[in-house]
């Protein structure tokens, strides 16, 4: 190995592609143990085969990336190798405490009512994006709750279970 | 090819109620606000307003219908360009340029750009049918399974032109899809994948899945932003702009026509049509065009070129419909479901015994298109404030508007709980560079491919020279085959004139 440079490890790349992996291999041995007549894995099969292929293509030619042992090199990488944009810790932070509310929203809007989680949601979310007036917030949020409970409510032939409305 | 008397018959028939024309403008915006919000499909704002056609006569209920189709279909280019989410299927490849192109400030020429490209390709699609309906029809008939799935192939290929900077990315994520596209019940009626969850039989939810590949993870991804655009004088609405972005559109008069054609052709096709035909003329317009790099960036070629052929899909769907009685999907079901309540069936012995009532349906449309341009001008001029919204404003609620309407699909938790999973997988996939629409593409063509291969091993015995009986296919197969090559020799003409330049 050349000693004037050091190979980064993509983590974050190799953990998508792991999952990616995993799903195709779980969805593979699912589709045999089902059957393994023609009519089942015709397509699936090669399929599979040639995701897995792909993903270890990428694991070896995109997963890890040169870069000079004493600093990183602007013009250095590929556009197939490098890291992606950088953020800063709070700016990821911020991306992640969205997509956990927003997962809390899918999953107890069915329970807690459309109603009650649809504030509660945006209520939340308005502040992780950076709302700071509480009352800017609470108002805004009552009023597109209201506008898409009784909006979509007059619109869709379902009804939406609801706590408070 | 143009039958005179039954032209003559039809102005007749167009004519004898006035009060039915006065069902266009609303019938338009309805078309228009449902096909907006995401997540309300232009099937859903159709059935809805079925049940009132059934007690209009059948010219009115007919152009008020065909009002709402004409335009929710150019309503979902509205968020696509505003906000990366296409509406339907069709509206996908606007988001590759029409986003861009806003987030650079250019949304008032990206919304003028497909409006134009929309009314255009929808009058063009509408002229060529005149003409063409009936040889259309009769290869649509023609087609079995294997030209099926080489048209899904020819769509998966396309993958290559929208597979961002590396090509082993780009196949991963469309194999990664194709592969999601196949979960649950296959047409042999084995089960696979769905971890015991009963809603998975029939498959992934595609629109959810869409919506949280392209638009809820780009918008998690905006959470640190301010506005849509950064620069506060770009943010400005200005009509001046949508007419000149309008205007632009007739500077491409070969795209315009490309995309009309391709629209037409591949719009006929049950199925398969609509979600093909846009990217299909953007991989042709890609190749074809000098600047052809650029695309994806936020160049106004690509946005005429999705749009024109989104829009002229109608048109040749609309022909399918008519000529054989297939409805190439949801909407134009609704359209034969409301022909059918008037005692009026589609099929070919309609299109021979009654072209009057075919030519008047495609005049009320010509009509609908010119006044889809006045009443369009008017909306996108409002849609447009959406860019002024704050990012704090617009994240949140585009995100719970995005929850309903994957909810208002079917009124179970099935749509919101996809929506979340592939919002997150889209933002990773985002992060490292993989091209999501190909996801997308995947995952639309999925069961189709499967379905259509497995209906040609079962026709043909397993028998690979059957292919060979299939002129049909083997003419897909070349174009295809022409296609590739042809991309591959502009790309490497590209890359040598760039090398010369520098």
């Amino acid at each position: 190995m050349n000693p004037s440079t050091r190979i980064v490890v993509n983590w974050g790349h190799l953990a998508l592609l792991a999952v990616i992996a995993t799903v195709i291999a779980a969805y593979l041995i699912d589709a045999r143990a089902t059957s393994l007549k023609s009519n089942n894995l015709l397509f699936i099969q090669p399929a599979c085969v040639v995701g897995l292929i792909l993903v270890a293509v990428v694991v070896v030619t995109q997963g890890f990336r040169r870069v000079p042992a004493a600093a990183e090199t602007p013009g250095a990488e590929t556009s197939e190798t490098k890291a992606p944009a950088a953020q800063s810790m709070s700016e990821l932070g911020k991306v992640g405490a969205l997509m956990a509310v927003f997962v809390a929203l899918a999953l107890s809007m069915g329970t807690i009512g459309f109603d009650v989680a649809t504030f509660g949601f945006l209520v939340i979310a308005l502040r992780i994006c950076g709302e700071k007036s509480w009352l800017l917030n609470l108002g805004y949020s009552a009023a597109f709750t209201l506008l898409l409970i009784y909006g979509y409510g007059a619109i869709i032939p379902f009804p939406f279970p609801l706590t408070v409305l | 090819m143009l039958d005179l008397s039954a032209v003559e018959s039809a102005f007749g028939i167009l004519t004898s109620s006035y009060s039915a024309w006065l069902l266009v403008i609303p019938g338009l915006l309805v078309g228009l606000f449902f096909g907006a919000m995401p997540g309300i499909s232009i099937t859903m704002a159709m059935a809805i307003f079925l049940p009132m056609t059934m007690y209009m006569d059948f010219l009115p209920a007919i152009i008020f219908l065909t009002s709402i189709y004409t335009g929710a279909g150019f309503g979902g280019s509205v968020p696509a360009v505003l906000m990366n989410i296409p509406g339907t299927s069709s509206a996908v490849a606007t988001t590759f340029d029409g986003y861009p192109m806003a987030r650079a400030g250019r949304h008032n020429e990206a919304l003028g750009l497909a409006l134009a490209a929309s009314v255009i390709g929808c009058l063009a699609s509408y002229i060529l049918l005149l003409f063409l309906i009936v040889p259309v029809s009769g290869a649509v008939l023609k087609m079995g399974p294997l030209e099926l799935s080489a048209v899904a192939i020819w769509g998966m290929l396309l993958l290559g032109s929208l597979s961002g900077n590396s090509l082993p990315r780009g196949l991963l994520a469309g194999v990664f899809g194709l592969l999601l596209g196949t979960i649950g019940m296959n047409t042999a009626g084995y089960v696979r994948g769905t971890m015991g969850v009963p809603w998975l039989l029939d498959g992934i939810p595609t629109i959810p899945a869409m919506m949280g590949l392209l638009a809820a993870s780009q918008l998690i991804g905006l959470v640190n932003t301010k506005y849509l655009i950064d620069d506060e004088a770009s943010r400005k609405i200005s009509f001046r702009r949508i007419i000149g972005g309008f205007r632009e559109t007739l500077n491409y008069p070969t795209i315009m026509l490309r995309g009309t054609v391709i629209g037409v052709v591949i719009g006929a096709i049950p199925g398969v049509g609509s979600s093909i035909s846009n990217l299909l003329s953007y991989s042709e317009a890609k190749r074809n065009a000098p600047d052809g790099h650029t695309f994806g960036s936020g160049n106004p070629k690509g946005v005429i070129a999705a749009e024109s052929a989104n829009s002229s899909s109608e048109g040749g769907a609309m022909a399918t419909m008519l000529a054989l009685g297939i409805p190439g999907g949801g909407a134009t079901a609704i359209l034969l479901a409301a022909f059918a309540t008037h005692n009026i069936v589609g099929g070919p012995s309609f299109i021979a015994n009654s072209k009057d009532i075919v030519y008047a349906i495609i005049f009320s449309n010509f009509a609908q298109a010119i006044l889809l341009l006045g009443v369009g001008l008017g909306f996108v001029y409002m849609a447009g404030y959406i860019v002024r919204v704050p990012m704090r404003f617009l994240i949140p609620s585009v995100l719970v508007v995005a929850v309903f309407g994957s909810y208002a699909i079917d009124g179970t938790s099935s749509g919101p709980i996809t929506l979340v999973i592939f919002s997150i997988l889209g933002w990773v996939m985002v992060r490292y560079d993989y091209p999501v629409a190909a996801t997308v593409v995947g995952l639309l063509l999925g069961g189709l491919v499967e379905g259509n291969l497995l209906r040609t091993w079962q026709i043909s015995g397993g028998d690979p020279s059957y292919a060979l009986e299939r002129p049909g296919a083997i003419v897909i197969f070349g174009l295809m085959a022409a296609s590739i090559g042809l991309t591959a020799w502009s790309s490497r003409k590209r890359k040598r004139a760039a090398r010369l330049a520098a």
